[in-house]
């Protein structure tokens, strides 16, 4: 892990005076403790993105930036599947337009262009930062209806890895990793790899408050961090 | 910075001063004298007021410095305003301060002052001080009792295994009411109050190494440091079974809600998981709390979740086996070898299973054979003996006999026993024997459930 890196980062966002850090910021944290996270670019105007979807190659996910937008989703500011360039430059003006409309004071820092992960189990896996108790961790089935089920897990950390399998085999969410239904096996091992980083974060950033991923894609082999959050003490 | 002394001197002192001693019925240090003076305490107890010369027939001095050779605790009763000043004037003539006076942190600005106040002093002078706004300590070992409501309100419970440490000193004698009617009793009783000093964490580290707890209850409304908390119920836990319940649960998310971690974790959260990681077991409320305690209070652990639960109504029998499952404890059925073991001697017309029925025609020697059998057996960890009081062969003596028999076996046996006033006299027989005495099927499998966590929670995970 990347601690001076990470810290940088931070001291940055803090300058800036913000609370929560955007998504690209939130997963180079990420990427900076070993989780893996898709490709991914941020882009200022249709042509940069253009140039940037090139490089990553199709298909890929446009996502809006913005440190005011808390559910993306909820404004309209995530556009999934994009084959080529004509569907780019389509999705680029409705999510303008759509985002203009549905969170018109909300500051744009521009797009994510991302490589379209596969899609895998979806669990989410986050932190807060208690007052009395110092980093409390919790997994969950992931998704967005996690506020709904509370299909969820917690421990304070620092953990051990006995503990994150723990919080695993607590969720009646588990099964989905576990070949329910005829469904594969998941790499359980890097999930439990994925929620001691998460913890690690939090033991070694002070400044963070809350970490977030949401979801997790969970692979036969292998995960991926595919949509993340992070808020600043 | 004065190293802090140790609590230990708190429960068993040579000599208690009453500070703001009377002799008006009802005043909080004239209870305390009283209790002092008449529940066996063997130290020396001394008033202490500037305006009487005796109280109670003792010598009354006019502070505590004056007193010759000092004491090892004191007890302050007196308005908040004048406590800093005593407590200082104090100073080198007492290890202890028990503050049992309100008026501080838990009034607003002035009072949170006096409590800053008390801390300084505390800190200055290394005097240990418990409360303010507490009842102190009851102390079954050495007779110490400053709980300022008299026994005629509040029974106290005999001397046992069980210690209570409570923030809420209401909730502390409730339950001391409650236990000393159940028969259950207890080592400590600590009631902290707002902890400007002595905290949960102090009194969990003291619990540890005491040699007189078995087990410890506590009752929680807010840690300060959490991770000294986890540290001293940490240490605690992995020597007796520790349990705790913690009020003010569903404090609305304190945190913002900018991620689904964040609004779907509360504070409450925090704590369960603290409970966890120490190997505590989290109680839900306060009838988990009483079940507990009288669980933990007859002294045996329970090594795993398998239980035998011998009656002789079948319809209790199966009640309470629903009850087992729906708990998540097993209720598994007699191996073949132990069922013939079981049956012998007895009709063949008895259910010999699991539950085990035997019947209307059962008789004391039947439930003891019975209980001694399975209990002794490698494949159960508890049992629930729901003895119905209507077959003419149960006498008196089925409470004493079943004692004798299971009480080499060292595996928890609860009973339960529903019914009424005929019922309910002969439910005080079993808690004279030392039983934990159940009035339902549910608060008795409350109970086991309890006890099979506590071998559950020091696996960790």
């Amino acid at each position: 892990m990347d601690k001076q890196a990470i810290e940088r980062l931070v001291i940055d966002a803090q300058s800036l005076g913000r609370k929560t850090l955007p998504e690209p910021d939130a997963k180079e944290i990420l990427r900076l403790s070993g989780v893996p996270v898709p490709r991914s670019h941020v882009a200022k105007d249709l042509s940069g993105a253009a140039e940037m979807a090139a490089k990553i190659g199709y298909p890929l996910v446009l996502k809006v930036v913005s440190p005011d937008i808390v559910h993306k989703s909820d404004v309209g500011g995530v556009a999934l599947g994009i084959r080529n360039a004509k569907e780019l430059e389509d999705k680029w003006a409705e999510m303008v337009l759509s985002v203009a409309d549905e969170s018109a004071t909300s500051m744009i820092e521009g797009f994510l262009i991302e490589e379209m992960a596969p899609k895998g189990a979806e669990v989410i896996i986050g932190a807060v930062r208690d007052e009395q108790f110092g980093p409390l961790i919790m997994f969950g089935t992931g998704g967005v209806t996690v506020e709904l089920m509370k299909d969820v897990s917690f421990r304070l950390g620092p953990l051990s890895k006995k503990e994150a399998i723990g919080m695993m085999t607590e969720v009646k969410g588990f099964a989905l990793l576990t070949g329910y239904r005829g469904d594969t096996f998941k790499d359980i091992e890097a999930v439990a790899e994925i929620i001691l980083l998460v913890s690690n974060i939090m033991e070694e950033v002070d400044a963070l408050k809350e970490l977030e991923i949401n979801p997790l894609f969970v692979y036969e082999r292998g995960v991926m961090a595919v949509d993340a959050r992070a808020v600043l003490k | 910075m004065i190293v802090k002394k140790r609590i230990e001197f708190f429960f068993d002192p040579k000599s208690v001063a009453v500070v703001g001693a009377s002799e008006a019925p009802g005043k909080l240090s004239s209870v305390i004298i009283d209790s002092l003076l008449s529940s066996g305490f063997s130290g020396r107890v001394v008033p202490v007021n500037p305006k009487y010369s005796s109280v109670k027939g003792l010598k009354c001095f006019p502070s505590v410095s004056e007193i010759d050779n000092g004491v090892d605790l004191a007890v302050y009763a007196l308005p908040s305003a004048l406590t800093p000043k005593a407590l200082r004037d104090s100073e080198g003539n007492t290890k202890g301060a028990i503050i049992v006076s309100g008026g501080f942190g838990e009034t607003g600005e002035a009072g949170k002052a006096l409590e800053r106040e008390i801390k300084e002093i505390a800190k200055g002078t290394g005097i240990r001080v418990i409360g303010p706004n507490c009842m102190g300590i009851y102390d079954a070992v050495s007779r110490l009792d400053t709980f300022f409501i008299p026994r005629t309100r509040i029974a106290r419970p005999r001397l046992g295994g069980l210690s209570i440490i409570s923030q809420s000193g209401s909730f502390a004698i409730t339950a001391m009411d409650e236990l000393a009617g159940e028969g259950v009793g207890v080592a400590r009783v600590v009631s902290y109050g707002n902890k400007a000093d002595v905290n949960e964490a102090d009194c969990l580290r003291f619990l540890a190494e005491d040699k007189h707890t078995k087990a410890v209850a506590v009752y929680i409304e807010a840690v300060d440091d959490g991770r000294n908390f986890i540290e001293a119920a940490s240490l605690c836990a992995s020597k007796k079974p520790v349990f705790a319940i913690k009020v003010g649960k569903r404090g609305a998310g304190a945190l913002s809600a900018l991620s689904h971690t964040g609004a779907i974790a509360g504070n409450y959260e925090a704590y369960r998981a603290a409970f966890r990681k120490s190997g505590v077991i989290e109680l839900d409320g306060y009838e988990e709390f009483i079940a507990a305690c009288k669980a933990f209070g007859s002294g045996s652990e329970a090594k795993g979740p398998r239980v035998v639960i011998i009656t002789d109504g079948g319809g209790m029998g199966v009640s309470i086996a629903d009850e087992c499952i729906e708990a998540g404890l097993e209720v598994p059925p007699l191996s073949e070898d132990l069922k013939d073991r079981v049956r012998d001697g007895l009709p063949s017309y008895f259910s010999i299973n699991n539950p085990i029925d035997l019947t209307g025609s059962v008789t004391d020697e039947m439930y003891a054979d019975a209980l001694e059998k399975t209990l002794s057996d490698d494949s159960f960890d508890i049992a629930i003996v729901a003895a119905l009081w209507g077959p003419p062969g149960l006498t008196d003596e089925l409470p004493a006999l079943i004692s004798e028999r299971a009480l080499a076996i060292k595996k928890p046996v609860l009973v339960c026993s529903p019914g009424g006033a005929f019922t309910r006299s002969k439910a005080e027989l079993f808690r004279r024997s030392g039983f934990p005495v159940f009035q339902t099927p549910e608060a008795a499998v409350k109970a086991a459930s309890i006890l099979s966590r506590t071998s559950l929670s020091r696996r960790g995970g």
